[in-house]
């Protein structure tokens, strides 16, 4: 029995040295990258998450990444990213341009999820807020530059509340009226689906988290 | 041919991984992973990735915990770290992985098993004072149920890494010595009912059993000191002791002794 | 081995350079020179009638850009996001490049010889065992001038058959036959003008925000500047015209016939009326009633028009009081006896425009008359800035085949092969003798395709259209095309489409500035372009292939022309001297586009016009001079209402309407080509009231069967989108070739213009 003792005894120091130290020190030093990571995660970009999400600091710590929401989408609008994401690997979002989401009304996605990163007691899909949609190049609408495009305004889900039509005079031509779409942030629920549909190759109205913030005064 | 236990526990294995692959066939039977998901309808979670989000988020959502608690309870009835050694497809690689590197002849050395509780303190901690879920995050058994479910195939490195380790290093470190849910269901398996029982009589000292064991420390209290059942908590209860014993001196307890 | 800073430096310079040389030479939009080496030609817009003008640059033999013509008058340099991708229409993946015969189940590519030959034999054995109205020609209003009177002369004046027939007999059949009756003369008085000249505007079945988008887009600029501009849209679903418009008018299908009653009803009794007017210009007439729906096929319809009196007029117009038409319509008494007094306001200038809601119409013909009657009566039509205004779904309806006349009783310009004066003057321009040309109509559209089926039609040829998607019961007619025994179909088409499918010969077409080209838009005006690339592969013209039938068939000497087009375009012209006055070729070369009549170098903007038309004398005010019959007078009408071929019942107990969205144009075999637009509108949807949904249990988005007695299909319902149907009502568009929305639609027409109503049919929804 000698030799069975001197597989599987446990020495006081190989227990202090295998057993406490090493581990702890691994623990510790993956604690110590993880935590490296927990930079807010609109650094690394914004995330288009699925309808009902927390606010992203918030998502991520109820968030456990099981992937029942992505599995609930119809559309397969709903990814988990990988490890590009840093800290939000496994986290499920949207790529609008891809596909965005579409509203589905009895919200399967926030119905899936077991932990609370989506609210599943959400029920009316005007109330997500997933972001916002912006207008990010107006050099590039077509809308802006008076042809007749607007598909973002008539692919909109909640067309005539988030997005709505505003003629002015097309100086230009004299004779012709520019429609304008304009966004109202109250109401968009950020689904992508502008963004998906924007007829340019870069699209010129995308989801952000929140509109750019416009000051109207100075600030010392 | 005599009864043995390993094919059965490939076949919930392999059964295990082709439920969390079912959704992608069309089928309605399972949806999820093994950190939450639903089978046939009913809600299961993994208890250490309630508590993780639960410590992170400060958000408690009731079916959430009822979930998590009735697979703590089911575990714990079945052994606790039966979990590693039946479901946990990480296991499952590493496992394989180290068979080959056994044939191989490299990886020699082990490392103690109770780290895992100290990485699952440092878990829970970090997730109560970070507010990240922090298991979650580096998961390998997340990594591959999502890599089987998305085809998200680039942080499956993790896994391979914890490979070429276990391979050249340190043999079955991730299972043995880092991985929090195996922590986790070392403490339940500790007062679980359904154990390895041990008969001195029959044992002729071969040590086939402590060969094949991944946590062979388990075995020490009965083959050194006679005692009739493995009681660790680390113990797998994967059978492969019992499977090998050629005196029959290892069997299924399914009581306290 | 490390590399010096500055070794690094120049091997990463290099590395951008080279990237960058790659770059350009993958895309041939990026030249050194920016520009430079574009060649820029004028052609008109492929889609709509609006007739946008736009600039097409060419390099290297393949157009590299497109964008709106600045010195076009229609749009100043605008287009809609359907002209905007109008390059990549041609330069879709799967263009036809080679002609293909049925061997069996399969297309075989074969020589252009092979097919004309197997083409030509077909023709020639059809018309030897089954005489030459076996034969057929189906064309489009995107024919081009040339092509359109190509087709025409070869039918009427070389095989002898009255079988041609345009897909504008779907589309604007009864606008024709509208004015047709009331002006004895096709066409608008008006033209786009009016959008800035007007200030009220009144709507009727026309969704301009979305189909006429340029021109909607200057309506609304006419608002801007005038706070007093008021836009009424009458219509059965709320669109995005809707939307903009002052006000919404809802009305049950069908009963625009008792609502404009009612309007007219309402001028006479509060003596709103232009009674100076009446007296000068009107005369006032009846036809017959209960004239059927076309369900049957062979049927055969003639009006027995007589004339009445005014007072006979205001006797037949007593039952349309504002209650009555209330209750057909569902329109308030109140408002229809406002929008009435709008009407006839004198401080205002009124115009009405419609599309299809008017035309595609059991009762076409008739409501158009209506629409006419309300101008007449107020005397508020021929005058800058008010005007009555049919507007025109495709690029050449107007130019091809109303003007040059391609349907089975028509002879170019407003003449009739009925007529014995009209064959005559055919046959000596064309230098045939009379009697090659047949002096009964044939079939209109919907029957040629019944006759197919039947057999009684053996040869069908059909250019620039895509009837098997576009036709009504659809099952039918796709069935009928694959009946066999001896039935031969040959499909001229860009792509694959639906009617490629049912083909037996499918011959690549040229198309656009792939060719020279003439388009005729909705405000009369005459748009010429020249060929700016080569068709891809053997592609090959219309105007080419059906000479080449003619050619082959012994025909040839129809067609001994050099420069085709402009030939083709001037003998053609010689038809509308007198009347329908086109300018010489090189006019239109050098114009973005002239108004006919066009007398003397000069445009006419307003028709019938005193100071505006050449053919009204000075002291006439206005002269409706083409109605000869009736003195130089129009028509009013006395058009009773008349229900719907098939309404909603127990059994299907909802009103399908199909139509349009902008980003698609009608069977999407363009517009489905282009990317940008296929993502921004990938699929056909099924609008739907909420109301109803939320009754039947159908949330937004889910799939419903839809069933008429005709056909069925699969939608994803949309409950919230740009258009809201209206209670007891569905739309569905029909541009998605994978949703034949017209296998539901029924196949009754306007017994006077031929055109089906692609607007009103029964259907039941389920859950799908």
């Amino acid at each position: 029995m000698d030799s069975s003792t001197k597989h599987s005894g446990i020495t006081r120091r190989r227990f202090l040295k295998d057993g406490v130290l090493l581990p702890l020190a691994l623990a510790a030093a993956g604690g110590g990258v993880s935590t490296l990571f927990l930079r807010r995660a609109d650094a690394r970009g914004f995330y288009l998450r699925p309808p009902g999400a927390l606010e992203e600091g918030n998502f991520l710590a109820a968030c456990i990444k099981c992937g029942k929401c992505a599995q609930a989408c119809p559309y397969n609008s709903i990814r988990m990213s990988g490890a590009e994401a840093g800290v939000a690997i496994g986290t499920p979002h949207i790529i609008a341009r891809e596909t965005p989401c579409y509203l589905c009304p009895d919200l399967p996605c926030a119905k899936a999820c077991p932990s609370g990163a989506l609210d599943r007691k959400l029920e009316d899909v005007e109330k997500v807020r997933m972001g916002t949609a912006v207008i990010v190049d107006r050099e590039n609408c077509l809308s802006l530059r008076g042809l007749r495009c607007e598909v973002c305004y008539r692919q909109c889900p909640l067309i005539d509340k988030a997005i709505t039509i505003l003629p002015r005079h097309n100086q230009r031509t004299g004779v012709h009226s520019i429609m304008e779409p304009v966004i109202h942030h109250d109401k968009c629920v950020g689904c992508g689906i502008c963004e998906n549909a924007c007829v340019r190759d870069k699209p010129v109205i995308v989801v952000m988290k929140s509109p750019p913030e416009q000051k109207d005064y100075y600030e010392f | 041919m005599s009864f043995k236990w390993w094919p059965i526990r490939r076949l919930v294995q392999l059964g295990v991984i082709a439920l969390i692959a079912s959704p992608l066939a069309g089928l309605n039977i399972f949806r999820g992973n093994l950190a939450a998901g639903d089978l046939l309808g009913v809600g299961l979670a993994d208890p250490l990735a309630f508590m993780q989000a639960t410590l992170a988020s400060h958000i408690f959502i009731l079916s959430f915990f009822g979930s998590a608690l009735a697979v703590a309870a089911f575990y714990f009835v079945i052994g606790g770290r039966t979990f590693c050694g039946w479901v946990c497809p990480v296991y499952l690689v590493t496992e394989l992985n180290d068979r080959l590197s056994r044939y191989l002849g490299i990886a020699e050395r082990s490392y103690s098993l109770s780290g895992t509780r100290w990485s699952l303190a440092v878990t829970l901690s970090v997730s109560l004072l970070a507010g990240i879920p922090l298991f979650e995050m580096l998961s390998p058994i997340g990594i591959t149920s999502r890599a089987i479910m998305f085809k998200s195939w680039t942080p499956l490195l993790l896994v391979l890494g914890i490979m070429i380790v276990e391979a050249l290093a340190a043999r079955r470190i991730w299972c043995r010595s880092l991985c929090p849910v195996g922590g986790f269901y070392a403490l339940l398996g500790r007062f679980s009912p359904l154990r390895v029982g041990f008969s001195r009589q029959r044992c002729t000292g071969c040590g086939e059993c402590s060969r094949v064991c991944p946590v062979e420390e388990v075995l020490a209290p009965s083959l050194v000191d006679g005692a009739g059942q493995v009681t660790s908590g680390d113990c797998t209860r994967c059978g492969d002791c019992i499977d090998i014993c050629p005196a029959k001196a290892l069997d299924v307890n399914i009581w306290y002794k | 081995m490390a590399l010096s800073r500055r070794e690094f430096l120049k091997a990463s310079a290099a590395a951008v350079a080279f990237a960058a040389a790659g770059a350009s030479v993958l895309n041939p939009k990026v030249s050194e020179a920016g520009d430079a080496g574009i060649k820029w030609g004028k052609a008109p817009c492929r889609f709509c009638g609006t007739g946008c003008g736009v600039l097409v640059g060419v390099k290297g033999g393949k157009i590299v850009a497109t964008k709106g013509d600045p010195a076009a008058p229609v749009n100043r340099g605008l287009n809609c996001i359907k002209g905007y991708f109008l390059s990549k229409v041609l330069y879709g993946k799967d263009r036809l490049t080679k002609p293909l015969i049925r061997k069996g189940d399969k297309m075989v590519e074969a020589s252009w010889d092979e097919a004309m030959t197997l083409i030509a034999s077909k023709f020639k054995e059809s018309i030897a065992k089954h005489g030459p109205d076996s034969v057929a020609m189906y064309g489009s209003g995107q024919w081009t001038v040339f092509e359109g009177y190509a087709a025409l002369k070869l039918f009427k004046g070389g095989i002898g058959t009255n079988n041609i027939e345009p897909n504008a007999r779907l589309c604007m059949a009864s606008a024709v036959t509208g004015f047709m009756t009331t002006f004895a003369s096709d066409e608008p008085m008006g033209c786009y003008d009016d959008l800035d000249l007007g200030d009220t505007y009144f709507l009727w079945g026309a969704n301009m925000a979305e189909c006429h988008p340029v021109l909607f887009s200057r309506m609304i600029d006419n608002r801007l500047k005038n706070p007093d501009v008021r836009i009424i849209d009458f219509g059965t679903r709320r669109t995005r015209t809707s939307q903009m418009a002052d006000q919404y008018v809802r009305f049950n299908p069908q009963t625009d016939l008792a609502l404009l009653n009612a309007i007219a009803h309402v001028i006479i009794k509060e003596k709103l009326y232009d009674e100076k007017f009446i007296k000068k210009h009107v005369v006032f007439k009846k036809g017959k009633e209960n004239i059927g729906y076309g369900l049957e096929d062979k049927f055969k319809f003639t009006d027995d028009p007589k004339p009445i009196s005014f007072d006979d007029y205001k006797k037949f117009l007593e039952k349309y009081t504002p209650e009555y038409a209330s209750k057909l319509s569902g329109v308030p008494a109140a408002k229809i006896v406002e929008l009435a007094r709008l009407y006839a306001d004198k401080k205002r200038k009124v115009n009405s425009l419609w599309t299809m809601g008017f035309n595609q119409h059991v009762r076409g013909t008739w409501v158009n008359n209506l629409v006419y009657n309300v101008h007449l009566l107020t005397g508020k039509i021929s005058r800058p800035g008010e005007n009555p205004m049919s507007l025109t779904g495709q690029p050449s309806a107007c130019g091809t085949a109303r003007e040059v006349g391609t349907f089975t009783h028509r002879l170019p310009a407003d003449m009739v092969v009925t007529n014995p004066e009209h064959r005559a003057k055919a046959a000596e321009i064309w230098g045939i003798d009379v009697k090659r040309i047949p002096d009964k109509p044939t079939y209109n559209a919907t029957e040629m395709f019944r006759a197919l089926d039947r057999g009684d039609i053996k040869v069908l040829w059909s250019q620039v259209t895509n009837p098997f998607q576009s036709l009504p019961h659809l099952n039918r007619y796709r069935k009928g095309a694959r009946k066999g025994d001896g039935r031969f179909v040959i499909v001229s088409d860009i792509y694959p489409t639906k009617s490629t499918e049912v083909a037996d010969v499918i011959l690549p077409s040229a198309s656009w500035v792939e060719k020279e080209g003439f388009f005729g838009n909705a405000e009369r005006r005459g748009q010429q372009w020249f060929k700016m690339v080569d068709a891809p592969g053997e592609a090959k013209s219309d105007l080419w292939q059906t000479m080449e039938l003619a050619r082959r068939l012994g025909h040839g000497n129809l067609f001994p022309y050099k420069y085709a087009e402009k030939e083709i375009f001037e003998e053609y012209r010689k038809f509308t001297v007198g009347g329908k006055d086109l300018a010489p070729y090189e006019a239109y070369v050098k114009a973005r586009g002239l108004r006919w009549p066009v007398v003397n170098g000069k445009e006419t903007l307003w028709r019938y016009a005193e100071g505006h038309d050449p053919y009204v004398k000075a002291g006439e005010g206005v002269k409706f001079y083409k109605n000869k019959k009736d003195d130089g007078r129009a028509v009013i009408w006395a058009r009773p209402y008349e229900p719907a071929a098939e309404s909603p019942d127990k059994q299907y107990p909802f009103w399908l309407c199909t139509g349009r969205v902008l980003e698609h144009w009608h069977t999407g075999t363009m517009t489905g080509r282009v990317p940008e637009i296929k993502r921004a509108y990938p699929a056909a949807v099924c609008e739907m009231h909420p109301d109803d949904a939320k009754r039947m249990g159908i949330k937004n988005l889910q799939k419903v069967k839809i069933t008429s007695r005709r056909g069925t299909i699969i939608l994803p319902v949309d409950l919230n989108g740009r258009g809201k149907a209206e209670k007891g009502n569905i739309f569905v568009a029909f541009f998605d070739e994978t949703k034949l929305i017209n296998e539901l639609c029924i196949d009754a027409y306007c017994p006077i213009s031929g055109e089906p109503d692609y607007k009103k049919c029964a259907v039941k929804v389920e859950k799908a």
